[in-house]
């Protein structure tokens, strides 16, 4: 579903700056990775790259085949609103929008809205335990509520792939532990694929394999927790 | 097509969250909107009660054959009437009739009775319509057409409705004009109905008009009907080969250009002036926009990242500016034409500036009109709008996600486009005036103005550099926040500077134009005593007689004499004011501001006149040249000696020395008399004794150069009493920038407040932080208002006012006015800056060093 082919990115400056170098990945319908690294190897920017927020200097991603590096910002934009789903460490949750909304947002997006959709946020609000806070506003809810909310926003208009950087970085350990339990469950449900970043064993554990980037790419670092299986 | 779940979480929510902001932009708009038709309108409806006025005198005219400034022979008049193509001729003598104890003339037209009413079919029918209504009633067509006749026979008068009003006479009523120092009677034959004659003007028998206001012979006008299937242009031309050069054919739509002249320069400047309010909204827009785009630079890179294409938060944006214009220009619509009726109505239709006394126009609103000023509003909006939305368009979507994104305060400073837009003005204020109008000098000043505030974060960066070190830590706190945020402080300060420049550049303009006027006053007034009677054109004067038995009386040193009269240096433009004055020649600057005189020697058979400095714009004259022009029938050669300054006559003025006149014309009645008083004489006697001397009821002017230099400046703050409103608009819509600035940080800045409140800060001191940054955004505003506007006063001195008005002033600054301002803007702006801060001394900040954003 998704192939990254030998990948590199680098940026400004005299001389540039290289932080991804020869970076190659596929990911299969429904699997979930995490990814690992020291500060600084471009995790980050490897998720910005799969989402099309910047392009690679050299290599190739495509998403079902196609190449995501050939379109254009707006055409990179629309395979991005229909086929993936973001969930960031510091939440970014509209803050004008109440917490259903903010989850309908991806749905409206696409165009689906009326009946099926509203079912939609109420089945993923119920998921993520948030239902009863349908109605609130962003700025009223702790930051583990946040990032729940965050999580059934991502998964809303059921993409093929959820990218998840650091999303419990901002998170006590408890809250921590639901949320990465709750994106775990929500994709396998919906047979999504997704790719999460992370400096957390604990969290890493929840996927089902963990990949090491280095200065050389990606390498396999563990077999997945027997807690996933 | 865009979700409602996008419009409500970029427009419409941030709109909720934010409605004091969003208010005040909405209301530097309506402000804008408001202030540009509310003075549009006024003008408008000036202007169109001029040229109904105007077009009344002519009726069902085709053309009219207008005499020179001093009539033609009626001689002329069988021959045009004879013309081939021409169905009805009707001559007309147009005079400025003095009407006894009121100070406007009364324009007089004499007319041909039979003839008038197959042009004028309006006037035969209001006798008839006003004698339906009066106690004799004449029942049938015949009998109202007698009435009409009867109304045009020797000594009656018809009256327009204006002048029935003004001067409160009804039909029956007597009415006396004051010709020379004689009274002649006439009585009321009847009013006009408006629509006949809109003018303060009344309509007489030809002969009448001739007969009592001493023109016999002479014409003003022949109001000419063409024959059905005849060509206007061949008329025209046969017309000009039979009449003399100084006799100009137009239609009567030209002649209706010709009245509304005079004031379009001063309508125009006052509508742009007024537009300057609507220029501060759109920067105000401009500046609230992009904070919020700096603000909201996260928001929008999640919306990228969610799948919002950069195509649609620019509309979104737009939108959002979209909708901010629309209400602004609705409520400015409503509370312009509310600012008209009441401006129309308490301060007349020229806002008090004198230009059309007598004019009570009514207010009609033009749906083309309301049209035009909505997407004024706007489009000043959008544009104002449409480069924090390009920058909120490319939010680098990665990095704006990143925790600690510092990007949002960085500053350019846009050196080339500083230079660009600099030179740009430079070369358009050199362009001539576009149709009359100084529009180049008015670009210019609005390229002048951009450059400006596209130079402000250069400006930011210098003055913090060289800002005063003081170890007081909220001074400290201020400051590097300020520099940290240089281009919001940039953005807040950017509306103020638009304000505050042309506060000062019309303090400057007005002071250098006042004072200059002061010292003209004292210049062209060097007698003790001064008695008009009657002005150019009116049926008023002294006779010589009577004016030489005033250098008799006792206490009179020596007098000198002023007699007005017209000239035509060119058919198509107005007449000039002739002022013939006992003068020495050989030093005219006794009595004359000159500025410039010939070097050359006076040709032979050249008579020497010295030009205002308008007739030397507008017939492009210089000392040295000669002119040509006819007086009193006569072709006249004359040698410009010099060109004087003079704030008094707007179409120009040729002054002449009085013998010189007398010779040429014969004529030698006087209007004005400058008494040189004895040492010992004492001036209110000297008056009494002169007043004795006049025929019991003449109407004159009597003053010391003390009242008429107060009645001058009276009249002059009258006129730019207006101006000062506008500016304060303008300034106050600039302190909303700042409101809307410091309150937008205060909202960014939540959990800084926060911290400092934890690490012991007291409200107080974040009051004082907060006032600090207020006066420093202020004093920049101030600093860059004052460069700008100094410029700007050059311009409008030198270009603006000279091609609207043909006036030049010294420059001369209101040192401690502009001080004045200053201090109160930065005041203001550090009184605003705490208000609107209020939030950040509250509970919640302390609260908000655990939020995120």
């Amino acid at each position: 579903m998704l192939q990254i082919e030998n990948v590199s990115k680098s940026f400004g400056g005299t001389p540039p700056r290289r932080v991804l170098g020869g970076v190659s990945l596929q990911l299969a319908a429904g699997e979930y990775v995490a990814v690992m690294g020291e500060s600084g190897t471009g995790k980050s920017t490897l998720l910005n790259l799969i989402a099309g927020l910047d392009t690679p200097d050299a290599g190739r991603i495509s998403l079902d085949g196609q190449d995501i590096g050939a379109l254009d910002d707006d055409a990179r934009t629309r395979l991005r609103r229909a086929r993936m789903g973001f969930v960031f460490q510091a939440f970014h949750l509209l803050p004008h929008l109440s917490v259903e909304r903010n989850v309908a947002l991806p749905l409206a997006l696409n165009g689906r809205q009326g009946r099926e959709a509203a079912d939609r946020v109420r089945e993923l609000l119920s998921a993520v335990g948030m239902l009863e806070r349908a109605d609130a506003a962003p700025s009223q809810l702790s930051g583990g509520e946040m990032q729940r909310v965050a999580v059934a926003r991502a998964l809303a208009h059921r993409p093929a792939l959820v990218l998840a950087d650091e999303p419990t970085g901002n998170l006590d350990s408890d809250s921590a532990a639901e949320v990465l339990e709750l994106l775990a469950a929500q994709l396998k449900r919906d047979n999504a694929a997704g790719i999460l970043v992370t400096h957390s064993d604990l969290a890493a554990a929840t996927t089902d394999r963990i990949l090491q980037l280095t200065r050389q790419g990606l390498a396999p670092r563990a077999a997945a927790s027997p807690h996933r299986s | 097509m865009i979700a409602p779940l996008l419009i409500e979480a970029a427009i419409t929510g941030p709109m909720r969250r934010s409605p004091g902001r969003t208010l005040l932009a909405v209301l530097a708009i309506a402000l804008g909107v408001a202030l540009g038709l509310a003075i549009y309108l006024i003008n408008r409806s000036a202007a169109d009660e001029i040229s109904l006025a105007a077009r009344s005198l002519y009726g069902l005219a085709d053309l009219a054959v207008e005499a020179g400034a001093e009539g033609f022979d009626e001689s002329f008049y069988p021959r045009v009437a004879r013309l081939p193509g021409v169905s009805v001729a009707s001559p007309v003598v147009e005079v400025a009739a003095r009407v006894v104890g009121h100070r406007s003339p009364l324009t007089l037209l004499g007319m041909d009775g039979f003839r008038s009413k197959l042009l004028q079919p309006a006037f035969a029918a209001s006798v008839g319509a006003t004698d339906t209504n009066s106690d004799d009633a004449l029942e049938d067509g015949s009998e109202s057409e007698s009435a009409a006749d009867e109304a045009f026979d020797d000594r009656w008068i018809l009256l327009s409705a204006s002048a029935a009003r003004e001067l409160q006479l009804a039909r029956g009523d007597i009415i006396e004009f004051q010709v020379g120092v004689k009274r002649e009677r006439m009585r009321v034959a009847g009013v006009l109905p408006p629509a006949a004659l809109q003018d303060f003007a009344g309509v007489v028998d030809i002969a009448t008009a001739q007969w009592v206001f001493e023109r016999l012979g002479n014409l003003s006008r022949i109001n000419l009907r063409l024959a059905t299937g005849s060509s206007p242009e061949r008329v025209k031309a046969a017309l000009t080969e039979m009449l003399p050069p100084s006799v100009r054919i137009t239609t009567p739509g030209e002649a209706t250009d010709d009245a509304l002249r005079l004031s379009r320069a001063y309508r125009s400047n006052l509508t742009a002036l007024a537009l300057v309010a609507l220029f501060t909204g759109g920067f105000f827009v401009y500046s609230t926009q992009s904070l919020a785009a700096l603000r909201r630079r996260r928001e929008f890179a999640v919306m990228h990242a969610i799948g919002v294409t950069r195509k649609e938060q620019l509309a979104l944006m737009l939108s959002s500016s979209v909708i901010v214009g629309v209400l602004g220009a609705a409520l400015g619509i409503v509370l312009g034409v509310m600012i008209a009726r009441i401006g129309l109505s308490v301060l007349g239709a020229d806002l008090g500036a004198g230009y059309f006394r007598g004019l009570a126009p009514g207010l009609n609103v033009h749906v083309a009109e309301v049209a035009v000023f909505s997407l004024l509003g706007i489009g000043v909006a959008v544009v104002g709008a449409l480069r924090p939305a390009l920058d909120a368009a490319r939010v680098p979507t990665a990095s704006a996600l990143k925790a600690g994104d510092i990007t949002s305060g960085e500053i350019r400073p846009h050196g080339w486009t500083v230079l660009t837009l600099g030179l740009l003005a430079a070369i358009v204020v050199s362009l001539p005036p576009i149709a009359g109008l100084p529009l180049p000098g008015f670009v210019a000043i609005a390229l002048f103005l951009i450059a400006c505030v596209v130079a402000m974060p250069a400006v930011v960066r210098f003055v913090l550099r060289h800002a005063p070190r003081w170890r007081h830590v909220p001074y400290e706190i201020a400051i590097a926040q300020i520099a940290g945020t240089a281009k919001y402080a940039t953005l807040s300060v950017s509306s103020i500077i638009v304000s505050f420049s042309l506060m000062a550049s019309m303090a400057i303009m007005v002071t250098s134009f006042r004072d200059s006027l002061d010292q003209w006053t004292q210049k062209v007034l060097p007698a003790d005593l001064y008695v008009r009677v009657g002005y150019v054109g009116q049926s008023s004067y002294l006779d010589e007689a009577l004016a030489q038995s005033m250098a008799r009386v006792q206490g009179v040193e020596h007098v000198e004499y002023n007699r007005f009269a017209r000239v035509q240096l060119s058919a198509d433009r107005p007449a000039l004011t002739l002022i013939a004055r006992s003068m020495d020649r050989d030093h005219p600057e006794s009595t004359l501001w000159m500025m410039s005189t010939a070097s050359n020697e006076i040709p032979s058979g050249a008579v020497p006149v010295w030009v205002s400095e308008a007739a030397s714009d507008l017939f492009a004259i210089k000392s040295g040249n000669e002119i040509e022009f006819e007086l009193a029938g006569k072709a006249v050669v004359a040698s410009v000696r010099g060109v004087w300054r003079d704030y008094e006559h707007q179409s120009g003025a040729i002054v002449m020395a009085r013998d010189v006149y007398i010779d040429l014309t014969g004529d030698r009645a006087v209007n004005t008399v400058w008494f040189w008083l004895d040492d010992a004489a004492d001036v209110r006697k000297v008056g009494n004794a002169i007043r004795d001397l006049m025929p019991p009821g003449t109407d004159h002017d009597l003053r010391t150069p003390g009242e008429v230099r107060k009645l001058s400046l009276e009249a002059f703050d009258r006129t730019f009493a207006i101006t000062y409103l506008l500016e304060l608009v303008a300034v106050t819509i600039g302190l909303f920038g700042i409101a809307a600035g410091i309150s937008a940080q205060v909202l960014a800045r939540r959990s800084e407040f926060g911290a400092l409140r934890h690490l012991g800060f007291t409200r107080r001191q974040v009051a004082t932080m907060l006032a600090i940054e207020g006066s420093v955004l202020g004093a920049l505003g101030v600093i860059v208002g004052l460069f700008a506007g100094t410029v700007i006063s050059l311009i409008l001195i030198y270009v603006v006012n000279r091609q609207s008005f043909h006036w030049s002033m010294d420059l001369s600054a209101p040192v401690g006015l502009l001080a004045g301002l200053s201090a109160a803007l930065i005041a203001a702006a550090a009184l605003i800056a705490v208000v609107s801060g209020r939030q950040a001394m509250g509970g919640e900040v302390v609260r908000a060093v655990r939020e995120d954003w």
